[in-house]
């Protein structure tokens, strides 16, 4: 079973003090560290799981500049077979729709059962690569996986709903799939694996400029500090109780 | 592991004594055995399974101190979960730990640029670039980041500053030792911040590097190159100064306390006076002791990646047993002088109920002379 899985670099944000680049148009980051996308490192533990199930390749895409090698060597350590890294001239252009159609220049050549792509990337929240990849193929997908059983041909892959409804589906491959976080448990791609991994192929494309875009983005900016923020007075049996008041109401628990 | 590991480790001098297992203070709450283990390793080699017990270890060096033919056991422990580690498929606490240390330069998820934030009003002069300094703190990722161990940074500052000692930090720029890193078989990373903290330590001039915490002291003192003889646990550093008469300890602190040997400390370094003297130097009372301290000391179950990694068992953790003990003996602090065991004494203060009872504390937090309140209301 030949699996091809989509992973892109972004910014570790949760903690970090971030600054908006007003000219560009983008975040500055410099001071920020960059890793895989969190359900993207979920997407490639799927693709690995099935390799040693059922043999096959694991190939790995990515569009980025040249960094984005640090998480594909990760992701070679960890088992992948090959990459292929697409890096045109105006990355930080790029909105889903073009991104995907750069996958699928790339993988017309390929032979594939199964495309896996993180359900969202953490930067721009688009979740939109994977379905606009499916399209342009011409093959079936689901979004949002949360449990996949697979045999040879087909999967049994579950959707998780709001209200705690469970949708599951039977699909055929070819097909894409967008993993949510928590199907599985991605390994660990140790130093050494990450060194010896420096022997596998990286395939960069360059293609020059890109501009087969749909949306482009007018601005970035911060939200306008809110007044929603009620802070809780009392011990902490106290605030804690009050605490989960809120989110039963709020039906969060 | 092949046959050469084994030679390696010594593990072939191993006579099944059972020594081992029976001083090791996780083998009463998990199924791990150790002797067990080099046992199955030894009469199948190839077939040798991969015990997920091996992750129960604490490096705490009970066993290696006890086995009278002297295997390297801790160090075989260390090859097996390397074999794990290159595999990936480990404990996702310490896969988030170890990707968290190759990231952010902490095991804890923090971003860099937080990492100085501890210093809040005390005067901590960061050092730059080619400058010296006759002390380098190495604050170390835990009293970096962790609010209870931050306490240990600051009272500890404190008491620098009192002395007179020209001491600085490296700020930001301070990055994990990997003495657990190196714990968790995590061979790679560990050799690769060796190779940066020397990088980093080669860009400024210091006589002395005091750590707070034993587990950065040990790895700086026993396996970094050319370090060696510049590292000093800071109870050393603080007898030292003691003995000089440039710091004024006096011995009006009125709580009962007793002493908790850190592993990495005590049975692993040898270190059991130091702390003792400045604990007996403030105290008004004598210093208690338990009946399992120096080198019996039970180990707290905090280091080899156990800060991280929880263990499957219904028995309490050795730090709970710990606690009581200290609750037994009548001692009001359980002093101690490590960041790890600061931590998880802590938490098993909470979890058995002694919270009104016992203190934990870092011996520098009992030294110092918090701004505006007397000795040990740090």
């Amino acid at each position: 079973m030949n699996s091809v899985v989509c992973i892109k670099r972004v910014p570790e944000t949760a903690e970090a003090t971030l600054k908006i680049d007003p000219a560009n148009r983008k975040l500055e980051v410099d001071n920020l560290v960059f890793g895989i996308n969190e359900a993207d490192n979920y997407a490639l533990e799927q693709a690995l799981l099935l390799e040693e199930e059922f043999g096959g390749e694991v190939i790995v895409v990515s569009v980025g500049p040249p960094e984005t090698d640090e998480i594909i060597r990760m992701a070679l350590a960890k088992g992948a077979g090959r990459a292929i890294r697409i890096s045109p001239e105006n990355l930080s252009e790029l909105d889903p729709y073009s991104i995907a159609k750069l996958i699928a220049h790339e993988l017309e050549d390929e032979e594939y059962d199964l495309i896996f792509t993180g359900c969202q990337a953490s930067d721009d929240g688009f979740s939109q690569v994977g379905v606009a990849l499916a399209e342009l193929l011409g093959i079936q997908h689901l979004s949002m996986a949360v449990k996949m059983e697979t045999e040879e041909e087909s999967a049994t892959v579950n959707r998780e709903l709001e209200g705690g409804l469970m949708a599951q589906y039977k699909l055929n491959f070819p097909a894409v799939i967008t993993i949510q976080t928590g199907l599985n448990e991605p390994r660990y791609a140790s130093i050494l694996g990450i060194k010896r991994a420096g022997s596998k192929e990286i395939r960069v494309v360059e293609p020059g400029s890109w501009n087969e875009k749909m949306v482009e983005l007018n601005k970035l900016s911060f939200p306008p500090p809110g007044k929603m923020a009620e802070i809780f007075q009392g011990s902490p049996a106290e605030t804690a109780e009050k605490v989960c008041e809120v989110l039963k109401t709020k039906g969060l628990l | 592991m092949s046959a050469g590991d084994l030679e390696k480790h010594d593990v072939l001098s191993c006579i099944q004594c059972g020594r081992c297992t029976a001083g090791c203070p996780v083998s009463i709450r998990t199924t791990f055995n150790i002797r067990g283990t080099i046992n199955l390793n030894l009469r199948e080699r190839k077939k040798w399974i991969q015990p997920q017990d091996i992750w129960s270890c604490t490096t705490c060096h009970t066993c290696a101190s006890r086995c009278p033919k002297g295997v390297g056991i801790v160090d075989y422990i260390m090859g097996l979960r390397s074999y794990q580690v290159e595999r990936g498929k480990i404990d996702p606490a310490a896969r988030d730990a170890l990707e968290s240390i190759l990231k952010h330069g902490n095991p804890w998820g923090r971003v860099r640029e937080k990492r100085s934030d501890w210093i809040g009003e005390n005067k901590v002069r960061i050092l730059q670039e080619g400058e010296s300094t006759e002390v380098l703190l190495f604050v170390g990722c835990t009293p970096a980041y962790d609010p209870k161990a931050q306490k240990s940074a600051q009272a500890l500052s404190r008491i620098l500053a009192i002395a007179g000692v020209d001491f600085a930090i490296m700020g930001n720029s301070e990055t994990c030792c990997g003495n657990e890193v190196k714990r968790m078989g995590e061979l790679g990373l560990f050799e690769m911040l060796v190779e940066d903290n020397t990088n980093l330590f080669s860009k400024y001039k210091f006589n002395k590097l005091v750590t707070i915490s034993p587990h950065c002291y040990n790895t700086f003192k026993n396996e970094y190159p050319n370090l060696g003889d510049k590292v000093i646990h800071y109870t050393q550093f603080l007898v030292e100064l003691s003995e000089k008469g440039k710091l004024k300890l006096s011995n009006d602190n009125e709580a009962k306390a007793i002493f908790h040997d850190p592993c990495f400390l005590g049975k692993q370094n040898l270190i059991y006076e130091e702390p003792r003297t400045l604990l007996k130097a403030v105290l008004k009372e004598e210093l208690l002791e338990f009946d399992r301290n120096r080198e019996r000391s039970q180990c707290c179950e905090g280091g080899g990646g156990r800060m991280w990694i929880e263990v499957d068992s219904d028995k309490p953790r050795t730090a709970e047993e710990r606690v009581r003990d200290a609750h037994y003996y009548g001692a009001e602090i359980l002093a101690t002088s490590c960041p790890f065991c600061l931590l998880t004494l802590s938490d098993a203060v909470k979890t058995a109920g002694l919270e009104d009872k016992l203190q934990v504390k870092d011996i520098c937090s009992i030294i110092s002379p918090g701004e505006g309140e007397k000795d040990g209301q740090t």
